[in-house]
């Protein structure tokens, strides 16, 4: 159903630039991708992705040791396909896609199904780019923590990078889910879900095990992330909205509270 | 971050790849921007058609949203929690738990949501730590200041074009290196301190060059790039770069010469990129959704004074909610207008806060026939605007004029405050018959002048000064009508002005530095690496004596603060609400971290003191600026830096003796306008 969406956020856009064209283009682009990297699209100006028509912009950030995964698990998620070719990658990339993320109502109902085009950013694990890819940690609204499961020290690292993000990201306590990729390579595995599971515990994240190159469990842990980032996005926009009176009545503050001052810069 | 992004281990081919991500990230972020310009104007449409507004004169009991009437049996929990407006049935909109809210708010929540500003609220949260310890050295810098929004990708691309633009005009060797990231929440970067005292040099050099680059923002390249051969080091030459930056879209002559031209070709988001200024102008403008943002900011610019006016007025980097409550004003401001297009309300409204007002050659002349009436009961005063006769041609050639006349209760300039008449087409002797009605209590209004300002209604918004007279009411008894001619003069001096009004504003505000040393040491923040800045903190106290901005004569009032020249959420401080009050008691500090003793100089303290109007514009009352007046911050000629009097000996008081308050009563004034400098 979700890559769907992004066929015909696109077709409708094409209608709108090569209007005759639209069936011949629809047919290629089902055939190819619903989503666009830099070395197809280079300077072409149409961005079928870019045409605004969402009610959300959601910004995810995969991150983790070199060579878990990362690149292939967003691949496998926006494309459907899997390269096993090992190409690592560059500082940063992205990758996009549409998804319908189901509401919840006012009262528990199912709610309206909105619109959410991803911006789901890759990142290099390795440390030569940490200084650039730490940098970008903090434009992002939730992560995927990525380790390799027949790689022992990919998941020791888990630890060195929640503490990156705890400290880069846009707050001290962000949305993150773990991952453990590379389930299908059973007989090399490393990481038993236990000890995983263990540390997603104390970390109070959930945990996923899954497999860039057979497809399997791709989409539950970027659902599942999404899902934690419209929750906490409700519960921002509750707590902002006080009302008025509250806030008159505190006029007569004294000097207490400069600390608070220091803290917030508006 | 405990670094700067230092970039140049890239090879080439690396930084080609990764500059092709960033610009795939920026035609994303350029539809979302659209698409939040889009939301946005929905809600300002939703605002327009049924908000309760101060000026307004609406019964009790209808619905805030709808007018409709809600009738006499309405139960009082009819209000919204949001915004404590009486709100009708069909106004609402369920919420959890059998609650709801008004559309307004609910509107306001969801923009929250849709446009991501939850988000971006708490990103800038986060980092004002680090913005607020780096603020001063930052500013002086001249580094452009990153909105909420901007993003690292934003400011690398930035910074790659900016570079790119360079070595496009002559070859530099170190490409790379000028291509580091250096975003302004970065921790301080390594080597800064020693590199100040350079960057410090090469502005005093340019002293000279500075104003002219406002006309002419090739000259300052062509300095820059001079310099820049004296001082070498890769971070000096990045500032230069967000300079240049910031001359750039201020520069009055785009595309006017080609090498500006391929400065805005090579630099495609830059040039489509309006002034700062103009961004809110922008968006005030109905349906404005088409990209052609370029034209938009060149169009603005014709309007006299706007660009400072709207710096003065708006927050324009404020993309919150808040501002568009400002910019909603505007809105609602021009649809008042009973003739003419959007741009002669915005031409107008530019006439109120700057004192100068536009720029003409006109010799006033003629004279206006008003009469007056104050009706005790209603506690109104009538204003009867007659006629005019032998005003100037606004146009000398065509012999033209299309007058209109504007009344004040001065001092409130606000909008609220504010009259105006139909506008008469092409005639120097125009019969106005109109009648304004103010609705002010007896003893207030003995304190107020009545300005009556004429005005001719050009094209495009051009609105051109064609006199003004002002009466005292102090002068004149209430119960006797009072019918007259009035000279017209040309525009009052806000000294003169200031002289005439009786009632003067004042604010108590205590100020103390403490240095790095006496700081106690940060504890627990790993990144509060303040190092060589110390604190200042700025106790409001009270102020005295505000206009009464609302009906009943009173006020609910803050206090907002800037520390110039940054005028940006980093910044800005505020203080809480004091409701129903003239002498309000803030007693609230507002502190500014990472501010070295040697800045003092070259910041400036602006304080104003606003009426706040929920669900519409807030009000301007006063303000002050508390610096050394000098008109040069950092070796550039600045026009913020204009203190004078008592607002300057403070601010010595305060650099003379750190770690003790220095306190003062200010006057107030009653436009935020430019100073002349000297004066």
């Amino acid at each position: 159903m979700l890559p769907l969406v992004g066929v015909i956020a696109s077709t409708s856009h094409l209608s709108f630039q090569l209007e005759t064209k639209v069936q011949q283009m629809r047919c290629i682009f089902q055939n190819k991708t619903t989503t666009f990297y830099n070395h197809e699209m280079g300077s072409t100006k149409i961005s079928i992705m870019t045409d605004g028509d969402y009610d959300y912009l959601i910004k995810l950030l995969a991150l983790g040791d070199s060579g878990v995964g990362k690149t292939t698990f967003l691949y496998r998620y926006t494309d459907n396909k899997f390269n096993p070719k090992f190409i690592t990658t560059v500082g940063i990339d992205f990758r996009e896609k549409r998804v319908v993320y189901n509401g919840q109502g006012p009262n528990g109902s199912p709610g309206k199904a909105f619109k959410v085009h991803l911006q789901l950013w890759d990142t290099a694990g390795q440390e030569r780019f940490r200084s650039l890819t730490t940098a970008f940690f903090r434009d992002a609204m939730g992560f995927l923590l990525m380790f390799d499961l027949t790689s022992q020290q990919s998941f020791l690292n888990v630890r060195n990078w929640m503490s990156q993000l705890q400290a880069n990201a846009y707050c001290e306590n962000p949305d993150i889910v773990l991952i453990g990729n590379k389930a299908d390579l059973s007989d090399q595995r490393e990481v038993n879900e236990r000890q995983a599971r263990d540390l997603a515990d104390k970390y109070g994240i959930p945990y996923f095990e899954t497999s860039a190159a057979t497809g399997q469990n791709i989409e539950k842990p970027v659902d599942t992330l999404l899902d934690l980032i419209m929750k906490r996005m409700e519960q921002c926009v509750e707590k902002s909205q006080v009302p008025d009176a509250a806030n008159g009545g505190n006029s007569g503050k004294l000097d207490g509270e400069k600390p608070a001052e220091k803290k917030c810069s508006c | 971050m405990s670094e700067a992004v230092d970039l140049s281990f890239l090879s080439e081919t690396e930084r080609d790849l990764i500059l092709k991500v960033l610009q795939r990230d920026e035609e994303l972020r350029k539809a979302e921007e659209k698409r939040i310009r889009r939301l946005k104007n929905e809600l300002l449409e939703i605002r327009r058609k049924g908000a309760k507004r101060g000026s307004q004169r609406y019964g009790e009991r209808t619905c805030a949203r709808c007018q409709q009437s809600l009738g006499r049996i309405y139960p009082k929990t009819n209000t919204c929690r949001g915004c404590n407006h009486l709100v009708c049935r069909d106004c609402r909109t369920p919420g959890t738990h059998g609650t709801w809210r008004c559309k307004v708010c609910v509107k306001e929540a969801e923009l929250k949501k849709t446009t991501g500003d939850w988000f971006y609220d708490q990103k800038v949260n986060r980092f004002a730590n680090h913005l607020a310890s780096d603020l001063v050295r930052m500013s002086l810098r001249k580094k452009p200041t990153a909105g909420k929004r901007d993003t690292v990708g934003q400011c690398l691309l930035q910074q790659s074009q900016l570079s790119e633009t360079r070595t496009g005009m002559k070859s530099t060797q170190e490409p790379l290196k000028e291509f580091s990231l250096s975003f302004d929440a970065s921790e301080p970067r390594d080597g800064k301190d020693s590199l100040e005292p350079e960057s410090t040099s090469v502005d005093n050099s340019q002293v000279d060059a500075v104003g002219d680059t406002w006309r002419n923002p090739l000259e300052k390249v062509g300095t820059l790039r001079e310099s820049k051969r004296s001082s070498e080091g890769p971070e000096c030459s990045a500032n230069k770069a967000e300079a240049d930056d910031e001359v750039q879209p201020l520069g009055q002559s785009l595309g006017s010469a080609d090498e500006t031209e391929m400065i805005f070709k090579k630099n495609p988001r830059r040039a489509l990129r309006p002034s700062e200024y103009t961004r809110s102008v922008m968006d005030l403008r109905p349906g404005d959704l088409s990209p052609g943002n370029g034209s938009l900011g060149d169009r603005s610019r014709s309007v006299p004074g706007l660009i400072a006016d709207m710096e003065e007025e708006e927050e324009e980097e404020e993309e919150d909610i808040d501002s568009l409550v400002e910019i909603h004003r505007q809105k609602t401001a021009r649809s008042s207008l009973r003739s003419g297009s959007s741009w002669s309300t915005l031409g107008s409204m530019v006439s109120i806060y700057s004192e100068a007002g536009e720029v003409s050659n006109i010799l006033i002349t003629g004279e206006i026939a008003i009469s007056l009436k104050y009706e005790q009961p209603s506690q109104t005063l009538l204003v009867h605007v007659k006629e005019c006769r032998q005003l100037a041609f606004a146009d000398d050639i065509k012999k033209r004029s299309n007058p209109y006349v504007k009344t004040y209760l001065l001092p409130d300039k606000s909008r609220q405050g504010k009259r105006k008449t139909s506008v008469k087409q092409g005639t120097v002797n125009p019969m106005f018959d109109e009648i304004f009605r103010y609705e002010i209590p007896k003893s207030l209004l003995s304190q107020r002048v009545l300005q009556f300002s004429v005005w001719h209604h050009g094209r495009l918004g051009r609105n051109t000064f064609l006199g003004e007279a002002e009466l005292n009411m102090n002068s004149w008894k209430l119960d006797r009508p009072l019918d007259q001619w009035l000279p017209l003069h040309g525009k009052i001096s806000a000294e003169a002005l200031a002289s005439i009004l009786p009632q003067k504003s004042e604010l108590v505000v205590s100020l103390k530095y403490i240095p790095a040393s006496k700081l106690p040491v940060a504890g627990d923040h790993k990144k509060s690496k303040v190092g060589d800045g110390g604190e200042l903190q700025v106790w409001i106290k009270e102020a005295k004596n505000l206009p009464a901005a609302k009906s009943g004569g009173t006020s609910d009032s803050f206090v907002k603060g800037y520390l110039l020249p940054m005028r940006n959420k980093t910044s800005k401080r505020k203080t809480p609400v004091v409701k129903r009050s003239l002498n309000p008691h803030y007693n609230h500090t507002f502190v500014y971290a990472g501010v070295r003793l040697e800045d003092l100089q070259h910041v400036c303290l602006e304080l104003t003191v606003w009426d706040r109007e929920p669900l519409a514009s807030n009000d301007f009352l006063g303000g002050i600026r508390l610096g050394l007046g000098t008109g040069i911050s950092n070796g550039e000629m600045v026009d913020w830096m204009d203190s004078a009097g008592e607002e300057v000996s403070l601010w010595q008081k305060m650099r003379q003796y750190p770690g003790s308050w220095a306190e003062g009563t200010l006057q107030l004034r009653p436009t935020m306008a430019r100073q002349k400098l000297g004066s």
